[in-house]
């Protein structure tokens, strides 16, 4: 479908020399910044969110408030929300405001995947596990998280496809990554960085999801029943 | 010995006791078993054993100790715990489900892999093709067994069983409690076994434990008083009207005085081993008065007759009614 709208655009669109001469010094550093960004943003949304996803499945009474609260940052505009970071003091434009930004949209998702796998672990599982004598951190580490842990890699590969997309607007306050190609691509009329931007940025996304699909059945070999 | 003692039982924001006074021992080596029509207690009674319910009032004691004299994690670990829902690890293999209690208590790789296999031969599963499995790779009846098998773990010398053969189907309840009663002769654990089913509390225990709504024990002694001797409505009507003929199941042919077999050819042939109650059917069946009692190794041991068996149940009858 794409190349039929690149047609119309002339045969000049697709600049294969100048994406050639310029793999090494624009796109492949936006490429890793890129990189950097999301994993950063989704590794930080991780140590948050596994904490408090593990203390709320514990203190019910604070996920109506955790998830109204992450719900609320999910909901905000993202250039709307880089703007404001940008304005607040210390933080500024660059990386910074942009992963601040990134994790806050993972927080929502993540935060429930823990919970909803934490839930998922049988009553009477834990039930056999408290009687047979485990301790409740040994529950939590031995019984509850590895069990959970596929449902958390699903969340995880969530947050991590929908921040592959959303980080290239942090290039607007320059936060740098695929962004980077797109809006100068844009502001000087030149198509060819545009598209290498965006074919990145969604080649990135299907890779992180392939990746994390994969790990998400490896996590989980007690559900490839063979039966004799 | 396990000792109950006035233990009552309120749940927080509930008024009335679901456990009220309950006082019994359960003797070393003995299957005690709790019974009674639901939420009557029984589990509840149960899991106050190894303190996953703390009681509201009153004490267990453990060989004369206080239940409570160490930690609630030290006593798990001493005592073996089976559930009806099971509750294996879903993401453990077999051996690793079974190998957890000795885990905890620190046992050595080679003795845990050993006794894993011990444990699969005694609940009769092939070592060598269950082991590395996972539960879901197990029929309900065998996941039933590994269910026990891990209790038995690490060989406590008490184990407490809420219905744990609850989730299969008759036939293979039935196997595996005769599974079961065959290695507790050998293992002789004591035991606190929670059922619904007063059949299978009669097959199951050497003493039960009655209990009704309340968690009030309505009465405490061996399958053969309890049958013959009802203390009260509610007893006599819990063991149902047919507890004459449960009596009977619970002798056998051989335990009888048989008489000399002079001339009787033509009579049913009993095995020795029948219970009392299928060789009165056998007989009715068979239109005789009496029956032949054989042995597979010694042949015809003499006979048996249904006046016997009558006599045998008025006896106890009449007892009751202090005739
Ligand atoms: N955690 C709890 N909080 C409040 N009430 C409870 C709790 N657990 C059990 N109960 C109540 O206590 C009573 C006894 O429950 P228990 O589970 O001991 O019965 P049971 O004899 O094992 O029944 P069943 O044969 O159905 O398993 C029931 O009325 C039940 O509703
Ligand atoms: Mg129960």
């Amino acid at each position: 479908m794409s190349s039929l709208a690149l047609q119309d655009l002339g045969p000049k669109t697709l600049d294969w020399t100048w994406i050639s001469n310029n793999f090494g010094d624009e796109i492949l550093p936006a490429l890793q910044g890129h990189i950097f960004l999301s994993l950063t943003s989704v590794a930080i949304a991780l140590v948050i969110s596994l904490p408090m996803g593990i203390l709320v499945s514990r203190y019910r009474k604070a996920y109506p408030p955790v998830t109204f609260i992450t719900g609320l940052l999910f909901s905000i505009p993202s250039l709307a929300a880089f703007m404001l970071l940008v304005a607040l003091p210390g933080v500024g434009l660059g990386p910074v405001p942009v992963i601040i930004a990134l994790v806050a949209y993972s927080l929502l998702v993540l935060i429930r995947n823990v919970v909803a796998g934490i839930d998922s672990v049988p009553e009477e599982t834990k039930d056999a596990a408290r009687g047979m004598g485990l301790t409740n951190r040994q529950i939590l580490f031995r019984v509850e998280l590895p069990l959970a842990l596929p449902v958390i890699v699903a969340g995880v590969r969530i947050a991590t496809v929908t921040i592959i997309g959303i980080a290239t607007i942090g290039a607007y306050i320059n936060g740098g990554g695929l962004g980077e190609l797109i809006f100068t691509g844009i502001s000087r009329n030149f198509p060819t960085r545009v598209i290498v931007g965006a074919v990145l940025a969604t080649l990135m996304a299907v890779l992180a999801d392939v990746l994390l699909l994969w790990l998400e059945r490896r996590l989980r070999p007690w559900a490839r029943v063979r039966r004799a | 010995m396990i000792e109950f003692r006035d233990v009552s039982k309120t749940y927080t924001g509930s008024s009335r006791p679901v456990v009220k006074d309950l006082s019994f021992e359960v003797l070393d080596g003995e299957i005690c078993v709790l019974v009674g029509p639901s939420g009557c207690g029984k589990t509840t009674s149960m899991r106050m054993v190894n303190r996953l319910i703390e009681p509201s009032s009153g004490e267990i004691l453990i060989d004369g100790e206080p239940n409570t004299a160490m930690s609630a994690t030290q006593l798990r670990r001493r005592i073996g715990y089976a559930i009806q829902q099971i509750g294996l690890f879903p993401h453990r293999t077999i051996a690793d489900n079974i190998a957890t209690v000795p885990g905890l208590v620190g046992w050595e790789k080679a003795r845990i892999t050993a006794r894993v296999d011990e444990l699969l031969e005694l609940v009769g599963l092939d070592p060598e093709q269950y082991r590395g499995r996972y539960p879901a790779e197990l029929s309900g009846g065998q996941q039933q067994r590994v269910g026990v098998a891990r209790a038995m773990a690490a060989d406590p010398p008490i184990m407490l069983m809420d219905e744990p053969f609850g989730a299969v189907d008759p036939i293979t309840r039935h196997r595996l409690q005769d599974e079961f009663l065959r290695i507790q002769q050998e293992i002789k654990k004591t035991i606190v076994f929670v059922t619904h089913d007063i059949d299978e509390a009669i097959k199951m225990g050497d003493k039960i434990a009655i209990l009704k709504e309340g968690g009030i024990l309505a009465q405490y002694d061996t399958p053969e008083n309890i049958l013959a001797a009802p203390t009260s409505e509610f007893v006599s009507s819990f063991v149902g009207s047919d507890r004459v003929l449960k009596r009977l199941s619970l002798m056998r042919v051989s335990e009888m005085d048989l008489e000399p077999a002079n001339g009787s050819d033509t009579l049913p042939r009993i095995d020795e081993r029948t219970n009392l109650k299928d060789a009165l059917s056998e007989m009715i069946g068979a239109g005789a008065e009496r029956g032949l009692v054989v042995s597979d190794r010694s042949g015809v041991r003499g006979t048996i007759s249904i006046q016997q068996i009558k006599n045998l149940s008025h006896r106890t009858e009449a007892g009751r009614h202090g005739v």
